[in-house]
């Protein structure tokens, strides 16, 4: 097995014999449930998961963080870094093994979300648009992946799960805020800057069935430049 | 195996290793003895590839320790301070992670787990949560795991620290087993454990190596042999007769007893013996204090201005 998937694989595992990621999943599904109910099942709505996608932009601003705040914290403050990069394994290997256990992770939690648009598809006449459910699932884990990478990042830079918990939540938060709100203050060509940062204006994209390159290059490229940052700080740990 | 040249490491402001140079040979164990922040860890640490020299250089079987890093690393098995595991996986479970790690075949990492937990006997807790298991044997999982792709190389940072009487013993035996055909590195600020272990001590104090040799060879010569003599007695003047050039430290003891340390005059027992039966004076002890590693780890600390 190449190096990155082993290391993702006792991490995955460790995700769920830890009760953080039940937490999470419990929390994760509740809340989407809710929204779908009164996004997508109330009386008069329209079949489609346009608001859960919308929301999920949001709900997963508390889930990120929280699957990756003990990735790398956990194993600087119980010294098992040592043990790690003392073996004859790269760097990067490394934050790619746990970058891709954090994202498979998320993928599991996703899966019981496909229950929202079983019971639109038996509930509603006519049957929903595919092709939105298909671009906003789509959305939903690239957003994902641009937020886990974010968190990886954060739990490099620290040893306390608590302080890359909080980094990953406010630096995501401050990503949305600037890219919407702060836009809309700020003289242009500055404004037009901020807004294609937008994650919300994307995935909004996305949940009408929209699959623009554009958009999927950005989440894409962003998360591998927030790798390579990751990489760098895990490096530098060996030059301090 | 070990070749460490004119090291140097600092943290900031703090110089952590000052010019440390040894080599080490296999097949046999060396320990690296020194008071808490003397620059053991950071010396292994950079042996392990965890941290590079600021200057100087470190090869580990012919393979430097920074272009050819992960060579080096293959070559090491290493208990780091503490053994840090994770607490989460089973034992079998954590050894063929730690296995996998190493890139071994399936059918390998089974038989290397196997023998792997009989040597550090294990059997009876192996499919238990690492997290559920004492101080002792979770020390014996890290020991496992730095075995388990047998290395030519085993580092052990503090082994036996935070363990009973029974198993710091059976830790020496077994580390003076695993010696066969590899390099064995042992860092202890413990000396009796350094000495009963070791075919080889480096004392390193303030960064700096100061003594380095076997436990023998290294306190003769430079601990001068002093008698120890616990008399009753009012004044001390029969013992300095005896012994007039010589340098006496006395202290006093409960019920008029009072103890002096001769140190300079050599083996001077038969005439202080003598002496206090001429003089009529009551003793109750005489002997030739050993020479031990302590007195001597504790000189050298002392003219560092360490604290042992």
């Amino acid at each position: 097995m190449p190096l990155p998937l082993t290391i993702a694989a006792r991490e995955y595992a460790a995700l769920f014999r830890l009760p953080v990621g039940w937490i999470v999943i419990a929390l994760y599904l509740f809340l989407s449930g809710v929204v779908f109910l009164v996004g997508s099942l109330a009386p008069g709505s329209a079949a489609t998961l346009r608001t859960f996608f919308g929301v999920s932009t949001f709900l997963l601003l508390p889930v990120c963080p929280a699957i990756t705040m003990r990735l790398l914290a956990d194993e600087l403050r119980s010294g098992t870094m040592e043990s790690l990069m003392t073996a004859p394994v790269p760097d990067l290997a490394i934050v790619l093994g746990k970058y891709v256990a954090a994202v498979a992770f998320l993928g599991t939690m996703l899966v019981p979300t496909l229950a929202f648009p079983a019971i639109l598809f038996y509930a509603s006449d006519p049957a929903p648009d595919v092709g939105p459910i298909a671009a906003g699932y789509l959305s939903l884990i690239l957003t994902g992946c641009l937020y886990l990478a974010l968190g990886t990042l954060a739990s490099a830079l620290t040893s306390s799960q608590t302080l890359a918990f909080l980094g990953t939540f406010m630096t995501i938060l401050a990503i949305l805020l600037v890219s919407s709100v702060a836009a809309d203050q700020v003289p242009e060509p500055w404004g037009d800057a901020l807004r294609s940062l937008s994650i919300s204006a994307r995935v909004t994209d996305f949940a009408r069935g929209v699959i623009d390159s554009a958009h999927v290059v950005f989440f894409l490229s962003a998360s591998a430049f927030v790798l390579m940052l990751t990489h760098v700080a895990v490096e530098s740990r060996r030059w301090r | 195996m070990i070749s460490v040249r004119e090291v140097h490491k600092s943290f900031g402001r703090v110089r952590a290793v000052r010019g440390v140079s040894f080599d080490l040979e296999p097949g046999r164990v060396a320990g690296l003895l020194g008071p808490n922040g003397a620059g053991k860890s950071t010396t292994i640490r950079m042996i392990t590839g965890f941290l590079p020299p600021d200057r100087g250089g470190i090869e580990v079987c012919g393979h430097d320790t920074i272009s050819g890093s992960i060579e080096a690393r293959r070559q090491i098995g290493y208990l780091p301070e503490s053994a840090p595991l994770y607490t989460e996986m089973s034992v079998q479970g954590y050894l063929d992670h730690r296995a996998c790690l190493w890139r071994m075949a399936r059918a390998d990492r089974r038989r290397a787990i196997d023998r792997c937990i009989d040597r550090c006997e294990l059997r009876t807790v192996r499919r238990r949560r690492v997290g559920h298991l004492s101080k002792g044997f979770r020390q014996r999982v890290g020991l496992a795991a730095a075995m388990l792709h047998d290395p030519k190389v085993l580092i052990l940072d503090e082994p036996s620290n935070g363990l009973d009487p029974t198993q710091i013993v059976h830790t020496r035996r077994l580390v003076r087993d695993l010696a066969e055909g590899r390099t064995v590195l042992v860092s202890s600020h413990i000396l009796a454990e350094v000495e009963r272990t070791c075919d080889r001590v480096i004392v390193i104090a303030g960064g700096e190596v100061r003594a380095d040799g076997p436990p023998g060879d290294l306190s003769r010569g430079r601990v001068k042999p002093a008698c120890v003599v616990e008399f009753k007695a009012a004044s001390p003047a029969w013992l300095e007769r005896v012994v007039p050039e010589a340098t006496v430290t006395l202290s006093s003891l409960p019920d008029a007893w009072t103890r002096a340390r001769v140190e300079g005059a050599g083996d001077i027992r038969e005439p202080v013996a003598a002496a206090a039966v001429g003089a009529g004076v009551a003793l109750r002890e005489l002997h030739l204090e050993t020479t031990s590693l302590e007195r001597l780890f504790i000189d050298l600390i002392e003219d560092t201005g360490g604290k042992p």
